[in-house]
């Protein structure tokens, strides 16, 4: 098959390029040089239709990463709108499709925002649903949709001698649109925060990205253009009928086609849609029908869950990866750190409140899993410029509060509030617009983009035309490359987050915290796991980042750091406040003494900590 | 009242016959967290074999449990090993794309052998009823239940009282713990998916009797399962059972009220709804995933 060429791998070889313009020409000049071979345009026209689905499906699916097999609803509900307002206006049903990917839009938009709420399996077996759903109903609501009978449309009124001409470049342009969506999705900060959806979900609220709406629009986007072609696939067949618009095979087809092909690439689900069209002619040719095609596409599924579950694509560009990166890859990540002094007043812009106002306030926070007590009305302030620590043993529930602040949690009781606003019914993403930053203990960076992208994924506020903004571009890489020398990762700006060492980790989440300027960053275990001058180096950079006015809170079990650094010190002890103060008091306090290590019959008191 | 009754009782025979049914999709998600779509392919199978043999011997197709129930447990313990143990640690929705696979290849080779036709078991009492005033149950529906909740008791003995079942129900409370105290887990996951399984040998017996069925028939029973392991709380055995008979009897009540065309709607719209807004069920454990404000 002409449509894969090895060479187009990867959107940034110039050879690649220039082969996929030239099969773009090649299929634009087809139907001119072989007129009125009706059979092979009309292949070509189902492969068309299902790379505008599979590219589609791509939005939500690869680069969202939420599976859909309910993308033959979009197909329907386009075919259904733009057919049936033909016959009663009695316009062209070509006309008329542009309104099929409003209503498939439509349908998005309303089930999008419901939908997107499940994750995992609940969404696929949603979406299985929807499809069915739609069938019933369609066979069901005879009077519109004609039931099984289906519905037929006028045929074309072009010059027969046209033949399926406009069909077949009607396809070719919604493909190419298609394409060009989802090349141009992949270059904006849509993208990027749809690529942080699908690698960690929470972490991506946490860094400030507007979730909910992020996968609406993802939704939304993957069912308009196959609204479109649901109108002229409607007029093309000029007869719609329930099952076949609403065939939950079709979905399996799309998903086959993009998985094949390569999930989150943008040529990827274009080449699948070519592979999956052509066997199926196969089927038809050699082996007679819809049984064959099951088992086809049955046995493909299977094949590629097992065996190539990244597709075609991804897997070859791999290769061409090692082969080209061999023996270089470990140079990359064997670089030390380096230290390359950059002056803190160029990464955060003086915070000029009062020092010692109550920045967060929680109080009488509560968190029960089932019958256990994580967190059980627990008080925690911590006042603007500090650094506090937060302290207890393990299972004290300090990881837990930490989820209670940043919303990862949402609270059974209590209330949160930063700087005199009330945060504690926000989203995550809520919170970080408004100052507040985490990183996590075990760090949670996105493993599958570079340590730059992950600088410059967070957002420090929503706005709608920031969503078309290029991923990495101007001001903000810029930034970006601040923050990482601040911390001593710019030599490694281009390398896979997921390349990193766990201490470097540690110091891109730093920079990834700061991206967005935060007032205060919650930090969880800086130091566990980290050799000792890594530790000293991060407290560097903390008690700098301090001096410019950015408050801290700081879970640690590293005493000699927390003593050195913290003031004041909160102590947790089975889930609750125990003792707070400055670190020398901390030391001599006997309840402390007690909650790590055990009972002291001298300071016998009823509430004995864990 | 007595159209109310009448749908009433059909509906909670109906639905002790699903709840054997969705007690394997439900005891697999429970060990394994996985989803096996290819459940309702299985069932349709085992139908298929029975009518099979009954259309071929005459032997009664409740009693041809007997057989088909061996063969499922033996076909899922080798779908097991040859395919699901690959990818049990891939992405949840990899083991849902997977048995998809499996359930479509299996409609594909069904429609193949049977000419895809329309099929029904009917042995002699299979239009015959037993009388309750002005009430009444078909004989068909009454062996069936009958059997239905006979195998469910096997089913609940032994997970309870033998050392398998001890094992299957850590497995599924705990796994890592389980493992420490020296529960396979593979072994546990190979038994429990051929256990899950074996419960279609039984189901699809039975469904041949009580129903027509083609292979396409499949997107529908999985439905019904899912709907019903859903509403229950996934996972959960008790869950099952009770959503076995709330979405049987509502099943029956719609096509009483409204229409038997209307009645497989009823599950499809349980899926959105529950999977929505309370994804844990009515009897299942709450998914710390699900907690998270999002």
């Amino acid at each position: 098959m002409r449509a894969v060429s090895p060479g187009r791998v990867g959107a940034r070889l110039d050879p690649g390029r220039a082969a996929a313009a030239l099969l773009l020409v090649a299929l634009a000049v087809f139907p001119l040089l072989a007129r009125g071979d009706t059979y092979h345009q009309n292949v070509l026209f189902s492969a068309f239709l299902l790379a505008v689905e599979a590219l589609g499906w791509n939005i939500v699916s690869g680069f969202a990463g939420y599976v859909s097999l309910g993308q033959s609803a979009f197909l329907g509900v386009g075919a259904y709108t733009a057919g049936l307002l033909a016959i009663h206006l009695g316009v062209s049903p070509l006309l008329l499709a542009p309104l099929g990917g409003v209503a498939a839009a439509l349908l998005a938009l309303v089930v999008g925002s419901v939908v997107m709420r499940a994750r995992g399996h609940a969404f696929v077996i949603i979406t299985i649903a929807l499809v069915l759903i739609l069938q019933v109903t369609g066979l069901n609501l005879t009077s519109i949709t004609g039931g099984s009978n289906g519905v037929t449309l006028p045929i074309p009124g072009w010059d027969p001698a046209l033949g399926n001409l406009p069909f077949y470049y009607a396809m070719f342009a919604l493909m190419v649109l298609s394409l060009g969506l989802c090349a141009w999705v992949r270059r904006t900060k849509f993208g990027t925060g749809l690529l942080a959806i699908r690698a960690d979900e929470n972490k991506a609220a946490a860094i400030g990205i507007r979730t909910n709406v992020y996968k609406t629009l993802a939704f939304i986007a993957s069912g308009a253009l196959v609204g479109v072609a649901g109108g002229v696939y409607a007029y093309f067949l000029t007869f719609i009928d329930p099952r076949g618009m609403f065939d939950i095979l079709v979905s399996v087809s799309i998903l086959l086609a993009a998985m094949i092909g390569g999930r989150g690439t943008v040529w990827g689900p274009l080449i699948g849609a070519f592979i999956v069209q052509i066997l199926t002619e196969a089927t038809n040719v050699w082996a007679n029908g819809s049984q064959a095609r099951l088992i086809l596409f049955g046995g493909l599924l299977m094949a590629t869950v097992l065996f190539v579950p990244q597709g075609l694509l991804p897997a070859a560009a791999r290769l061409l990866e090692r082969r080209r990166t061999r023996g270089r890859a470990v140079e990359a990540t064997s670089h030390a750190v380096v230290t390359r002094p950059i002056e803190v007043s160029r990464i955060v812009r003086t915070i000029d409140t009062d020092d010692g106002e109550d920045l967060l306030v929680g109080k009488g926070l509560t968190k029960r899993f089932g019958r256990l007590v994580a967190v059980d009305r627990c008080d925690v302030t911590v006042r603007q410029g500090t650094i506090t620590g937060l302290i207890g043993p393990n299972g004290s529930g300090k990881t837990t509060l930490f989820n209670l602040l940043t919303g990862m949690l949402v609270a059974d009781e209590g209330t949160v509030h930063l700087a005199g606003t009330r945060i504690d019914g926000l989203p995550p993403w809520r919170r970080a617009h408004l100052g507040l930053g985490r990183t996590w203990q075990t760090t949670r960076l996105f493993d599958d983009m570079t340590v730059l992208d992950n600088v410059v994924a967070p957002l420090s506020r929503f706005r709608w035309r920031t969503l078309a903004a290029s991923a990495v571009a101007g001001h903000e890489a810029e930034r970006a490359r601040e923050l990482l020398a601040f911390v001593g990762m710019a030599d490694l700006a281009g390398v896979r987050a997921g390349h990193l060492s766990f201490g470097q980790r540690k110091l891109v989440e730093l920079a990834q915290v700061l991206m967005t300027q935060p007032r205060l960053i919650l930090l969880d275990e800086p130091a566990g796991g980290v050799n000792p001058a890594l530790v000293e180096r991060i407290a560097g950079l903390v008690r700098s980042l301090n001096e410019r006015g950015v408050t801290f809170l700081i879970v640690e079990h590293n005493m000699p750091l927390v003593l050195e650094l913290c003031d004041p010190v909160v102590v947790l002890a089975s889930g609750r406040t125990i003792a707070a103060g400055t670190p020398e008091t901390i030391q001599r306090d006997p309840v402390v003494l007690d909650a790590y290590l055990g009972e002291d019959p001298s300071t016998m008191h009823d509430e004995a900590p864990v | 009242m007595t159209g109310f009754a009448q749908a009433l009782l059909l509906g909670i025979l109906i639905g002790g016959v699903y709840a054997l049914m969705a007690s394997g999709l439900t005891l697999v998600f429970g060990v394994m967290n996985v989803i096996n779509v290819a459940q309702g392919a299985f069932l349709i199978f085992s139908a298929l074999v029975t009518w099979e043999v009954w259309s071929t011997t005459g032997v009664d197709p409740i009693a041809l449990s007997l057989v088909t129930t061996p063969m499922m447990f033996l076909l899922g313990w080798v779908v097991y090993r040859l395919f699901v143990r690959r990818v049990l640690d891939a992405p949840p929705s990899a083991t849902v794309l997977l048995t998809f696979g499996i359930a479509l290849v299996l409609e594909g080779v069904m429609g193949l052998v049977t000419r895809n036709v329309f099929h029904s078991v009917t042995p002699g009492y299979e239009r015959t009823s037993f009388y309750l005033g002005p009430l009444f149950l078909p004989k068909a529906y009454v062996y069936t239940f009958a059997v239905a909740v006979v195998v469910l008791s096997l089913l609940y003995v032994l997970l309870t009282h033998t050392w398998t079942g001890r094992a299957i129900r850590a497995a599924s409370q705990n796994l890592p713990s389980a493992q420490l105290v020296g529960v396979g887990a593979s072994s546990v996951a190979a038994m429990t998916f051929a256990i899950g399984t074996a419960t279609t040998g039984v189901g699809g017996s039975l469904l041949a009797v009580l129903f027509t069925f083609f292979p396409a028939s499949h997107y529908v029973w999985i439905s019904r399962l899912l709907g019903v392991i859903v509403l229950g709380g996934m996972g959960s055995l008790p869950g099952a059972v009770l959503g076995s008979l709330i979405l049987g009897v509502a099943e029956a009540m719609t096509s009483t009220y409204v229409s038997p065309r209307w009645a497989t709607v009823v599950f499809y719209i349980v899926i959105l709804v529950v999977l929505l807004f309370k994804p844990s069920g009515l009897l299942g454990r709450p998914v710390r995933e699900d907690v998270v404000a999002a």
